[in-house]
């Protein structure tokens, strides 16, 4: 029973990482409808900066969250305005093949400027595990399950009250009605692809100190982010979340009670389950209901 | 256009017509080549590049001894990204540039496909760093290897556990439980087959087989199962990240085995180390090529090689490829020079006659090949991570340190 807990308690922790990977690729794609494969890649960039920041003005990751966010802000804003932006009214399929050149690009980019190496940041004492009745939790999946729980609270607390979030929520109802309320719709794609940048920026910062850094280190993270964006309806920031938290459970303990090797069978056949079964995944409400 | 195409064909006519006859001092001087292909670029660059420099430096330690028979060696480079390439410079090594020999590769997947180019074209393919044991099991007749190869690992593993730890822990081999754990790719999949089949034949007590993905973010799984069981001795067979997360993770988990042995790869980079942190990679043992902290007694050559790499480079060397290629490309240029011409089947009668002591060479191996062409006398040793130096402890004539028990902080 008490490995069942630690298991459990293990999946939570690792699914609040997911959610804050999830809740970005939601935005982009719940608003922008743009399949973003360059996801991890995103990750990959963040995780260099809070490294680099470490290594030159011995910052440690939780500081350089700030300027890493507000980076990869920009960056998102500058891929959506200078590479989204003019594919927006091609087909669909442009758009993807644009993000996975990018993802293609933004690695191998790395490898060139970093090599093949691990890059890691200082040990901290966020590496450590503390004991709770029994338990152990690492002070950093903590730290990272109540970011997650912020980051929600904080999207949806803008989404609702603030104008611009209105306009956001506006435009991924209906891009038209959008635009004829008087809403900047090419805007509003650019400010939601930097904010979902910003969520991994966010992420990148938080998983630094406990994962080294290599150019394919978001291939690690982003298979996984799918399936929980799916899971999760697609376009709902609160399914993400909760979607995330499941395949972090379910991760947990298959790989304990079936065989580790066997834990991404088991939950890409959840997967496959819920396209068949719930297509709308399982917080989906349908079509424009964020 | 077609003037200069005249005068360069006389040109070439002339200048075959004097190499057939064999007469101008030129042709008495004239160079052996021979092929060195390795990764150069791409992700493999790096330890293809410094297997390469083992292999320079063994040619300019020959040449400046006067050569083969007299004659200098010349390197022509192949670059091998993947196999298709690995193929088409092997190609290109044998039929255009018309080398006597190939040397190479690092990498398993791409010697396995060029070694088969060589093979056809009958010029023989020196293997110095690849470890997949099919390379010298195909019944080729000119691929000859001088490094251990999978199966030694495993081996050396599992032989540590028996011969090493049990003793250093005061309890009977068979008491100890044993836990392996593998990446599930090829690589783990093989050496993980090797080991189990290993640990029957010396009838030790393997209580949890365990595959991983060598992409997973969370091994806590695999740490809780060894943990329940009450492993004491874990095998893994691992790249880099896996191996820092599982170090990590470890620690996170309270997991305390009395022993953790890493085949190579992950286990034997500084980056590594330094990523897990020396106080929790302490006591790590790992089984690998030959490392720079060895005792000089067991493996003659090793410090003058530094020295060399040193003077040449600028650096030390970064991981033990350098030296074993350095170590295999002096084993056959001798074996060449004894044969006295160039041709495969005189060079490989000579390469069955080469009959080494172990602790002979640079790596402390021996070397005495089989029918198939692989050295029987090349054993790894075991090392360990003490104070953030790789050092080697095991067998004890090798050994410039004694093992310690017990891993990390524990």
């Amino acid at each position: 029973m008490d490995i069942f807990i630690q298991l459990v308690i293990n999946g939570i922790l690792l699914g609040s990482m997911y959610a804050i990977i999830s809740v970005g690729l939601t935005l982009i794609f719940g608003i922008v409808r743009v399949v973003n494969f360059a996801h991890g890649e995103f990750l990959m960039v963040g995780m260099y900066g809070a490294y680099l920041l470490a290594a030159k003005f011995g910052l440690h990751p939780y500081v350089s969250a700030i300027p890493i966010v507000l980076l990869l802000f920009a960056l998102g804003a500058i891929v959506q305005r200078f590479i989204i932006q003019p594919l927006l009214s091609a087909d669909e399929h442009i758009q993807i093949f644009a993000t996975v050149g990018l993802s293609t690009a933004l690695m191998n980019l790395a490898l060139m400027v970093f090599g093949a190496d691990l890059y890691s940041v200082p040990p901290s004492a966020v590496q450590h595990s503390i004991a709770l009745g029994g338990f152990t939790l690492v002070i950093g999946q903590v730290v990272m399950f109540f970011c997650a729980l912020a980051l929600v609270a904080g999207l949806h607390l803008f989404m609702q009250a603030t104008p611009l979030g209105r306009a956001i929520r506006a435009t991924a109802q209906n891009r038209n009605a959008a635009l004829l309320m008087g809403v900047r719709v090419d805007r509003i794609y650019v400010i939601a692809f930097g904010l979902g940048a910003a969520c991994v920026g966010l992420a990148s910062a938080l998983v630094m100190p406990l994962y080294p850094v290599s150019p394919t280190i978001g291939t690690y993270f982003v298979l996984t982010a799918f399936v929980v964006v799916v899971l999760g309806g697609m376009r709902s920031m609160y399914g993400a979340f909760f979607g995330a938290l499941i395949i972090g459970v379910v991760d947990s303990l298959s790989g304990y009670y079936i065989a580790p090797d066997l834990k991404e069978v088991v939950y890409f056949a959840l997967f496959i389950l819920i396209l068949i079964f719930k297509p709308t995944g399982l917080f989906g409400l349908g079509r424009g209901t964020e | 256009m077609r003037k200069i195409a005249r005068a360069a064909l006389a040109a070439a006519v002339v200048l075959g017509a004097s190499q057939l006859a064999g007469l101008s001092p030129a042709a008495a001087q004239q160079n052996i080549k021979f092929g060195a292909l390795y990764p150069f670029s791409g992700g493999l660059a790096l330890l293809g590049d410094e297997s390469f420099r083992g292999l320079e430096i063994a040619v300019e330690e020959r040449n400046a001894a006067g050569g083969i028979n007299g004659k200098p060696i010349t390197l022509v480079k192949g670059d091998a990204v993947d196999p298709n390439q690995a193929v088409g410079e092997a190609r290109r090594l044998t039929s255009v540039d018309n080398v006597s020999a190939i040397f190479g590769t690092y990498s398993s997947s791409l010697s396995l496909a060029a070694t088969q180019v060589a093979e056809l074209a009958g010029v023989p393919y020196f293997e110095l760093g690849a470890v997949s044991d099919p390379i010298t099991e195909r019944g080729f007749k000119y691929v000859f290897r001088t490094n251990a190869t999978a199966k030694d690992f495993s081996v050396r593993m599992v032989d540590s556990v028996a011969e090493a730890i049990a003793p250093a822990q005061g309890k009977q081999p068979g008491e100890l439980k044993i836990g392996i754990i593998y990446e599930d790719s090829l690589y783990g999949q093989t050496m993980s087959g090797y080991q189990k089949a290993r640990a029957q034949e010396k009838k030790l007590n393997v209580v949890e087989t365990l595959p991983y993905s060598a992409k997973s973010v969370d091994l806590t799984p695999v740490i809780l199962r060894l943990k329940s069981a009450n492993v004491d001795v874990v095998l893994q067979t691992s790249y880099q990240n896996d191996t820092v997360l599982f170090f990590r993770q470890m620690k996170d988990q309270g997991f305390k085995p009395k022993a953790v042995i890493g085949a190579g790869g992950g286990y034997s980079l500084r980056d590594t180390m330094q990523a897990v942190g020396p106080e929790n990679m302490e006591g790590a043992l790992d089984v690998d090529f030959t490392q720079y902290r060895t005792n000089p007694k067991a493996a003659p050559g090793i410090e003058q090689f530094v020295t060399k790499y040193k003077a040449k480079y600028g650096t030390d060397p970064r991981s033990g490829h350098s030296l074993a290629n350095y170590m295999g490309a002096k084993v056959f240029f001798d074996a060449i020079a004894a044969a006295k011409t160039l041709s495969a089947d005189a060079i490989r009668a000579e390469v069955m006659k080469v009959d080494l002591p172990v602790g002979s060479t640079a790596t402390g191996w021996g070397a005495k090949f089989s029918e198939q062409g692989q050295n029987t006398r090349a054993l790894p040793f075991l090392m360990q991570w003490q104070n953030g130096d790789l050092v080697t402890v095991f067998p004890a004539e090798a050994a410039v340190a004694k093992m310690k028990v017990g891993v990390g902080t524990n």
